[in-house]
């Protein structure tokens, strides 16, 4: 009877696991009322996204209301991708990472839920009020300044949950997607509040106020989006797969250099602009640095994949997670050269930019929100996906419409661009020049909405739980010569 | 305005300030004296290294292996 220390490893074994369905049930109301709030928005910003396209080709389409003329539209589409569909999606994402990371329930079961109904409150009104034309015209954050106080408070009640899981977190080590999550979550409210500061206050005027919405708007994507997404790949591609990253080291290495490079990086956006040229070679500087985490990243994500390719055949989560990592690498590249002063005088002010920008918040971040959701919301709500054939037209409509978009205003942009740099070609014949491309932009954003479509028929029955029942601890999981190690990762 | 510009490189600086804070909090903690354990700390009984947790539904019984 002495031996009593025998049955205390068993016992922490149906702890863990049970504690792991515990986690995802505890997220269960927050995450999937985040999601399904993200879904909503992604499908109204889709329709705004389609009006504005199509007015780049057809200016007389919808121009007798004024509340869609293209300078309100735009605008409010980016909007509601910004801050409906990619940060609702990215927030659920997070909150369900953290618990699960940290091995603790979702704490503030009504609050947490509060922000979801505050958070779209707030992007409704924004929208609302830019349609109506009360945007700011600042760009990336065009929403009127009072919304700051809403978001606010869903931030903090964000940072309050994190940090509460994050003290009594049961695992030992801190994963390289945690470091990931505190970046987003940390950095992300003093840039808005900073930013909200300089730009709506008489703290910055004229010039300076472009520094400042530049360094503001560049860091909503480099210290918000980019973290989150790239935290949900870092979990994602080895849980799916079943393998560790392939270097841990590399990992931390890439996150430490994005921390400390990036948020220099915004001022390339005003390369040619009347600023100190100190001031942008500054922002180059910070660009072309930011190759270190680049190339960390794409090597360790790849290695990790290496000799498991094959999986993306049979993973819908593992297909949108990869190619949102591999668009990460290419968009980063590309920002990184694209912030030369060489390159940069021939695609600032044309379509190649606007194709960067979706590359960035499209191909790499929604394409890994897409892969998150495949995999959170079946753990929530105990189903399966309902149809495999409508997560196929998902994947191959937004993976081509993108590259669609992508390869023709590049193209269109690039050559724009060096037309506009040649003063002797009237400025008419280049815009009659990008119009067939504006049409490939708009059936781009037709094969995509039609993706986003079938993504929201298919969340729909999921909330109906239309999908088979998924009970037990091993949710999803097929165990692949995963005997021999139990029994070692046990002894 | 010339001050403003270094109110927000100051700021910067602020930013990259609070990275190196985190780093050697962390090397203090030793986070990462053993990198293999935390890379593998996303794994558990349940979910070992060789599970392969996502699939395409109904594609398969549940505990058939992938080819």
């Amino acid at each position: 009877m002495t031996a009593t220390s025998q049955p205390v490893p068993p016992a922490q074994d149906e702890r863990e696991r049970l504690t792991r369905i515990q986690i995802d049930r505890s997220c269960r109301q927050t995450v999937v009322w985040y999601y399904t709030s993200a879904v909503f928005w992604l499908l109204a910003g889709s329709v705004l996204a389609l009006i504005a396209s199509v007015k780049m080709h057809t200016p007389g389409f919808l121009a007798d209301w004024e509340w869609l003329t293209f300078g309100r539209v735009r605008p409010a589409h980016l909007a509601a991708m910004i801050y409906g569909w990619g940060s609702m999606a990215g927030v659920g994402t997070l909150l369900w990472l953290q618990a699960r990371l940290t091995r603790n329930r979702l704490p503030f079961p009504t609050l947490l839920p509060a922000t979801v109904i505050v958070w779209n409150l707030t992007v409704a009104v924004g929208v609302g009020a830019i349609l109506a034309g009360y945007s700011t015209s600042i760009e990336w954050i065009e929403i009127p300044p009072f919304t700051a106080v809403l978001f606010g408070f869903c931030i903090a009640v964000i940072i309050a949950a994190s940090i509460r899981m994050f003290r009594n977190r049961e695992s030992r080590h801190t994963y390289v997607s945690q470091w990931y999550l505190f970046g987003a979550i940390f950095w992300f409210p003093i840039l808005y509040v900073s930013a909200q500061i300089f730009l709506h206050t008489p703290a910055a005027k004229g010039a300076v106020k472009a520094a400042a919405n530049w360094w503001f708007a560049h860091n909503v994507l480099g210290l918000w989006f980019t973290p989150i997404g790239l935290a949900t790949v870092y979990y994602l591609i080895p849980k799916v797969i079943g393998r560790p990253v392939h270097s841990y080291h590399l990992s931390l290495l890439g996150f430490w250099t994005l921390a400390i490079f990036y948020n220099w990086a915004g001022t390339h956006h005003l390369i040619g602009g009347p600023l100190p040229a100190w001031l942008i070679t500054v922002g180059i500087v910070g660009s072309v640095m930011m190759f270190i985490p680049v190339v960390t990243v794409a090597v360790n994500h790849h290695l990790t994949m290496v000799g498991h390719f094959h999986y993306l055949k049979h993973s819908p989560t593992l297909r949108f997670v990869v190619y949102g990592a591999m668009c990460y690498t290419a968009v980063s590249i590309q920002g990184s050269l694209q912030s030369l002063r060489s390159v940069n005088e021939i695609t600032h002010f044309t379509h190649y930019t606007i194709a960067h920008a979706h590359l960035g918040v499209y191909a790499f971040f929604t394409m890994v929100m897409f892969g998150a959701i495949y995999y959170v919301a079946p753990r929530l709500l105990s189903t399966e996906w309902h149809s495999a054939g409508w997560i196929r037209v998902h994947f191959w409509t937004t993976a081509t419409g993108m590259a669609l978009y992508w390869l023709g205003l590049t193209y269109a942009g690039w050559e724009q661009g060096r037309m506009m740099n040649d003063p002797r070609i009237p400025f008419l014949d280049i815009v009659r020049f990008t119009v067939p491309w504006l049409w490939s932009r708009s059936a781009a954003g037709v094969l995509m909405t039609a993706g986003h479509l079938a993504f929201a028929w298919l969340f729909w029955n999921m909330l109906r739980r239309r999908g088979a029942w998924l009970p037990g601890p091993t949710l999803l999981s097929w165990k692949r010569r995963s005997e021999p190690r139990m029994e070692g990762a046990a002894g | 305005m010339a001050p403003f510009y270094f109110v927000l490189w100051g700021l910067a600086a602020v930013f990259g300030a609070t990275a190196i804070a985190a780093l050697v909090w962390s090397i203090r903690r030793g986070e990462f004296d053993n990198l293999r354990e935390a890379a593998l700390s996303i794994f558990d009984e349940e979910e070992p290294p060789g599970a392969v947790t996502d699939r395409f539904p109904g594609s398969c019984s549940g505990t058939e292996p992938l080819p």
